[in-house]
């Protein structure tokens, strides 16, 4: 009999990589060592009231100290596990420069030695690596130099946490302890390829945006170079060649050469250096694991982003090494993260817990502390732009745009060749550009591995852009909404790898609202009142309008919405909650069409989505247009089955999956269920869009309102469809696909559907169940997006504006933010809480990496381990202007549901608006970021 | 070693043989498995450990726990994040403390990280305001005082003050 029970206590199966069965298993407390039993279902369920989130859904939990985050949970916390918990330390490089010799363990008593260090001998005995990802040398050997500041060295493994304690502390900051040659070495990264070399380049038509492009990265494709050692070697330049690496050349060089000659344009050329920088999230990562040889099953517990990557990855290192193939099963706990940013985003650090579990004799916890974060967390490192920016003087219309930029990749490659590309893409920012040459390149280094934090390049390179456009509009003495409202972009408009934006493009509606607001309108009068009053400050104005992309160009999210006899309601998505509110978001958006929020939410579903059937066989960012044809006509066949789960996704692709299973589930099902209950009370004619719910019940005119629960009954005891799985793919634009439901052809941007049926179901469908317990519905049609679309790089966006009102301290050059207004397209909003604390968030983050975040790109930055938030300074309250931060959501266009992504664009604008506002109070600019108090300082000396 | 004799949430511990030098957030965590109070820098600078210390005088203050060594809580009485909600009697929470209760409906944490260090530091801070109200108009002053050092990530710290605000407004006799 199938059970009904919502029980969170299985483990759910999540795939099947190199033969070890990966699952992935809620955190369960052993209730005699737990401190708490868990919140009251009367209090939990109080979250969803009057039709909306009354808190997060995880709020309770969170506030009330309960174990969720991975960091908390020791082995006694963890059923099947026994209560011992071992302790394990990462021993790693603190210069770059010089040969590793070994370790010397003397430098500790006797008593506090580890009882097993784990070497590179050890990994490579066993055949241990990392997955190709995250590239080879996961340990340091002996007589070689570090390939970056803290390289890891060794896993030292302790039987007891006091010792363990003591043992970290002597040697964490031990300048003996790790031995090197005293000789000066090369640094390991200048003898590495590039990570990366991108080039859009583009040149409108005689006709402008309108009509075919004479070349772009769009409609011509993309060219790479060649590397010679570090250099990169482009196509020569050739006029009317056929190869479009040396059209595109041709191109590139004739705007260089017009920009430096063409009299009749203003060309602003400027140089702008950012910094390194460390996501900073609260929660250091941490890992516990055990490995259990009896049943040959290693369980982890992981504080990860990307879960996805370690069940697809994990299991991979596992099924190689002749130590651990005779695993059979890998059990994944997923919990809570105590904030990412990106910082947690296919992280290295789980791998080398899960190494510390194979040589371990009991359960192993590693968890950094601070030191060893900023040591090995992922940074962001600096880009180097030299921009070239060329208006016309008469019509101060945009004539080109030329950037060279580098960027430091850090030791591993991790995403920077991606994060060198979004950077390139993102530059144009807001503006309509009718010629570019974006050169980007990306380079190893010995600082640590660099990631897809904090913008992924576009706070970068759209923040230079920005702050030329201020500059540019004060050199041509334009106001700055002015020649920002000639060069803006319009529906119509390309971007600069010359595909079109999809959605409407409202930028002069935002430029309207914000130049109407008090803060610009008496800006001049504010300053004058402001500075009289407080000699010793002198307050500036100013403004950046930015527009953030979301997607990565090949998304593909699934759903499951189900519910219960007794009408409970059961979501299950692919997407992790990061803090960014997922959960609540998706547990929430079902309400529209189901009356009620879920009841029962499971993230980081993989397995689950089986039931759908589907298979992919190629990259979707390379396979060619006739394979996806070929492929295509098979039912089963998707461009991808999963994609990675990241910041600004779950708003926009999460929610179109379940928002699409939920409407199917009601329309289709529950819909038909009470309309079968109200025919039976003597009712009739009730079409679909005589329904609404209120008060969790469907009500009609002149009919009974009736409960969830009444029509999940009937539609369970009829044996209509009760659960439906969706799943959707948009390369910039949703596939979709005809399917036969309820013997009517319907139409949906989805390109695969699956049904559960109710306990009541017939012979014939419950024959044509699979092993999930779902019936596929066979596809007729499905039109993909064109894989052309691949080289568009990017084309949903989200803008924000933001203004500011700050003063400089002319005695110590401290700035002081005094009140912002952020002007933000959202799109539809599912939770308005939820959106305006992520601009409140973004917005301060922001602050952060304007006036004070940054580390040293020598051998004294974070990779030596010294490095802390005592000199890592980031925002406080204090900063941000907290009493003072204000802002404005665009209306949703009317008709239109669409949901943006937005949790990193917010951070952008504020950037080039302090940068902005410091020459209105200073008279100076900067060029490079932060901008401290002693850089203020120095250019008023 | 050294004897270690402490009361947690009203529950007595002890007496216990403890290396001195521990910090107390790790003992807190290895010992007796009470992980709700947070560890984030280790240097006392985001204040995420912050627990209360509830003085023998009737006054309460709070501490930083990463910084301070187990023994400097010897013989005194605390209060961690696992202390305030009401819970049933199989442990269940059933209710929770009007500071919590606060954050929670103003949507004040996302990841969640920093809000036992917040929480325990507004309700020392609601006490105290009990014990000696202040004018309404230094409300945000007060609040930027106590609040000011904490870290948050997230958030940026407006629905902590604003929710702080609120509930400091509204309950009888904080404010004259």
């Amino acid at each position: 009999m199938k059970q009904w029970e919502l029980s969170r206590r299985d483990f759910m199966k999540k795939c099947v990589i190199g033969g070890v069965t990966v699952y992935s298993a809620p955190m369960l407390l052993q209730q005699h060592s737990a401190v708490a039993a868990g919140v009251a279902p009367s209090l939990a369920k109080t979250w969803f009231q009057d039709g909306k989130p009354a808190f997060r859904f995880d709020a309770i939990e969170k506030i009330t100290g309960e174990k969720i985050y991975g960091r908390d949970y020791r082995a006694k916390d963890i059923p099947s596990w026994p209560d011992t918990q071992h302790h394990a330390f990462i021993v790693r490089a603190h210069i770059a420069d010089k040969v590793y010799l070994g370790l010397d363990l003397d430098v500790i008593p006797k008593e506090l030695m580890p009882y097993k260090i784990i070497t590179a001998a050890d990994l490579q005995k066993n055949d241990l690596k990392l997955p190709p990802f995250y590239g080879d040398n996961m340990l340091l050997e002996k007589g070689n130099v570090p390939d970056y500041l803290g390289h890891e060295i060794a896993i030292l493994l302790f039987d007891d946490f006091d010792r363990f304690l003591k043992a970290k502390l002597m040697l964490q900051f031990h300048e003996h302890f790790v031995k090197y040659a005293p000789e000066t070495m090369a640094l390991t990264s200048a003898s590495k390829s590039p990570y990366a070399g991108w080039r859009i380049i583009r040149e409108e038509s005689a006709n402008g945006s309108q009509g075919e492009d004479i070349y772009s990265t769009y409609h011509s494709g993309q060219f790479f170079p060649q590397y010679e050692g570090q250099k990169l070697i482009w196509p020569k330049p050739v006029k009317g060649s056929s190869d479009i690496g040396e059209q595109g050349m041709y191109l590139a060089e004739t705007l260089r050469q017009d920009i430096a000659s063409n009299e009749d344009w203003f060309t602003l050329k400027k140089e702008y250096k950012t910094q390194s920088i460390e996501p900073m999230m609260l929660e250091p990562e941490a890992y516990n694991g055990f490995y259990d040889k009896k049943s040959q099953t290693l369980h982890v517990v992981i504080t990860t982003q990307s879960p996805q990557d370690f069940y697809l990855q994990a299991g991979k290192v596992l099924s190689e090494s002749p130590l651990t193939k005779s695993i059979q099963n890998l059990v994944v706990h997923s919990p809570y993260i105590g904030g990412g940013f990106g910082g947690k985003d296919h992280t290295i650090f789980p791998y080398y817990g899960m190494i510390a579990s194979i040589f371990a004799n009991a359960p192993v916890r590693l968890a950094n502390n601070r030191f060893e974060q900023f040591q090995s967390g992922l940074k962001r490192h600096p880009f180097h732009f030299q921009n070239q920016l060329a208006f016309d003087k008469t019509s101060l219309k945009l004539q080109g745009l030329v950037a060279d930029i580098s960027l430091d990749g850090g030791g591993r490659e991790n995403f920077s060749s991606s994060v060198t590309a979004v950077g390139a893409s993102a530059i144009q920012g807001i503006y309509y550009i009718p010629r570019n040459d974006i050169v980007a390149t990306c380079l190893p280094s010995h600082l640590p591995t660099a990631g897809s934090m904090r913008g992924y390049g576009s706070l970068q390179s759209m923040a230079s852009l920005e702050m030329m456009f201020n500059e540019a509009a004060d050199e041509m003495k334009v106001d700055p909404f002015k020649l920002r409202r000639i060069n803006a972009m319009v529906n119509g408009d390309k971007n600069t790898q010359g595909s079109l934006p999809l959605e409407n493009i409202r930028y002069q509606e935002m430029l309207d609202l914000a130049e109407k607001h008090e803060i610009w309108q008496n800006r001049k009068t504010n300053k004058a009142k402001f500075d009289q009053a407080n000699p010793d400050k002198s307050m500036g104005t100013g403004f950046g309008f930015v527009t953030k992309d979301y997607g990565t160009g090949s998304n593909a999210p699934s759903s499951y919405v189900g519910v219960t006899p007794d009408g409970k309601v059961v979501v299950k998505v692919f997407s992790v909650e990061m803090g960014t509110g997922t959960d609540t978001s998706q547990a929430t958006l079902v309400a529209e069409y189901l009356g009620q929020a879920a009841d029962n939410l499971d993230i980081a579903q993989i397995e689950v989505f089986d039931a759908l059937e589907i298979f992919d066989d190629q990259s979707p960012y390379l396979m060619s247009q006739e394979h996806q044809d070929k492929m295509a006509k098979n039912p089963r066949w998707t461009p991808m089955v999963i994609s990675a789960s990241s910041a600004s996704q779950s708003a926009f692709f999460q929610s179109h999956s379940t928002k699409f299973a939920a409407k199917i589930l009601f329309e289709e099902s529950l819909f038909l269920a009470a309309k079968a209950i109200w025919e039976k009370q003597g009712a009739s004619g009730i079409s679909i869009e005589d329904v609404s719910w209120q008060d969790g019940h469907l009500h009609a005119e002149g009919v009974e309102a009736l409960s969830l629960s009444i029509i999940c009954k009937k539609a369970h005891a009829q044996g209509m469809i009760t659960g439906v799985m969706t799943h959707g793919f948009n390369r910039w634009e949703w596939a979709t696909a005809k399917f036969e439901i309820n013997q009517q052809s319907k139409e949906y941007p989805l390109d695969a559907i699956a049904f559960e049926y109710g306990i009541g179901a017939n012979g014939t469908l419950k024959t044509s169940q699979n092993k999930q317990g779902f019936v596929v519905q066979e596809r007729q049609t499905v039109n993909y997006p064109e894989v052309k679309l691949n080289s568009a790089m990017v084309r949903y966006y989200t803008p924000c504006l933001t203004m500011v009102d700050l003063a400089v301290h002319k005695g110590s050059g401290e700035v002081e933010i005094l009140r912002t207004h952020t002007w933000i397209e959202p799109g539809k909003v599912h939770v308005l809480e939820l959106v305006e604390g992520q601009i409140e968030g973004g917005l301060t983050m922001g602050i952060g990496h304007v006036l004070h975040e940054a580390l040293p790109t020598d051998n004294s930055g974070a990779g030596n381990g010294e490095w802390n938030i005592d000199r890592y300074k980031v925002p406080f309250a204090k900063d941000n202007g907290v009493w003072n931060l204000d802002y404005t959501l665009m209306p949703a266009i009317e008709g239109s549901d669409v949901s943006k992504g937005l949790a990193e664009v917010v951070m952008i604008p504020i950037v080039p608006a302090v940068v902005e506002a410091i020459y209105q109070a200073t008279q100076k600019r900067f060029y490079h970021l932060p901008i401290t108090a002693k850089d203020i300082l120095e250019a008023n000396a | 070693m050294s004897t270690l004799n402490l009361t947690i949430n009203g529950k007595q511990y002890g007496p216990l043989e403890i290396e001195p030098g521990m910090p107390m957030v790790n003992f807190l965590h290895e010992y007796l498995n009470l992980t709700g109070t947070k560890f984030g820098c280790g240097e006392g600078i985001c204040h995420a450990c912050v627990v209360i210390v509830d003085n023998e005088d009737g006054s309460s203050s709070t501490r930083r726990t990463c910084i301070s060594n187990v023994m400097l809580f010897n013989n005194l009485k605390i209060r961690t994040i696992e202390g305030h909600a009401t819970k049933n009697n199989v442990g269940e929470i059933i209710a929770l403390h009007p500071v919590q209760d606060a954050f929670v409906k103003n949507f004040a944490f996302q990841c969640g990280w920093c809000a036992p260090g917040f929480t325990n530091e507004t309700v020392a801070l609601i006490e105290k305001l009990k014990k000696q109200p202040i004018p309404k108009d230094n409300v945000e002053q007060v609040i930027e005082d106590t609040l000011g050092e904490h870290v948050c990530r997230c958030t940026g710290y407006v629905r902590y003050f604003k929710a702080a605000k609120k509930l400091i407004l509204a309950t009888k006799g904080l404010t004259v």
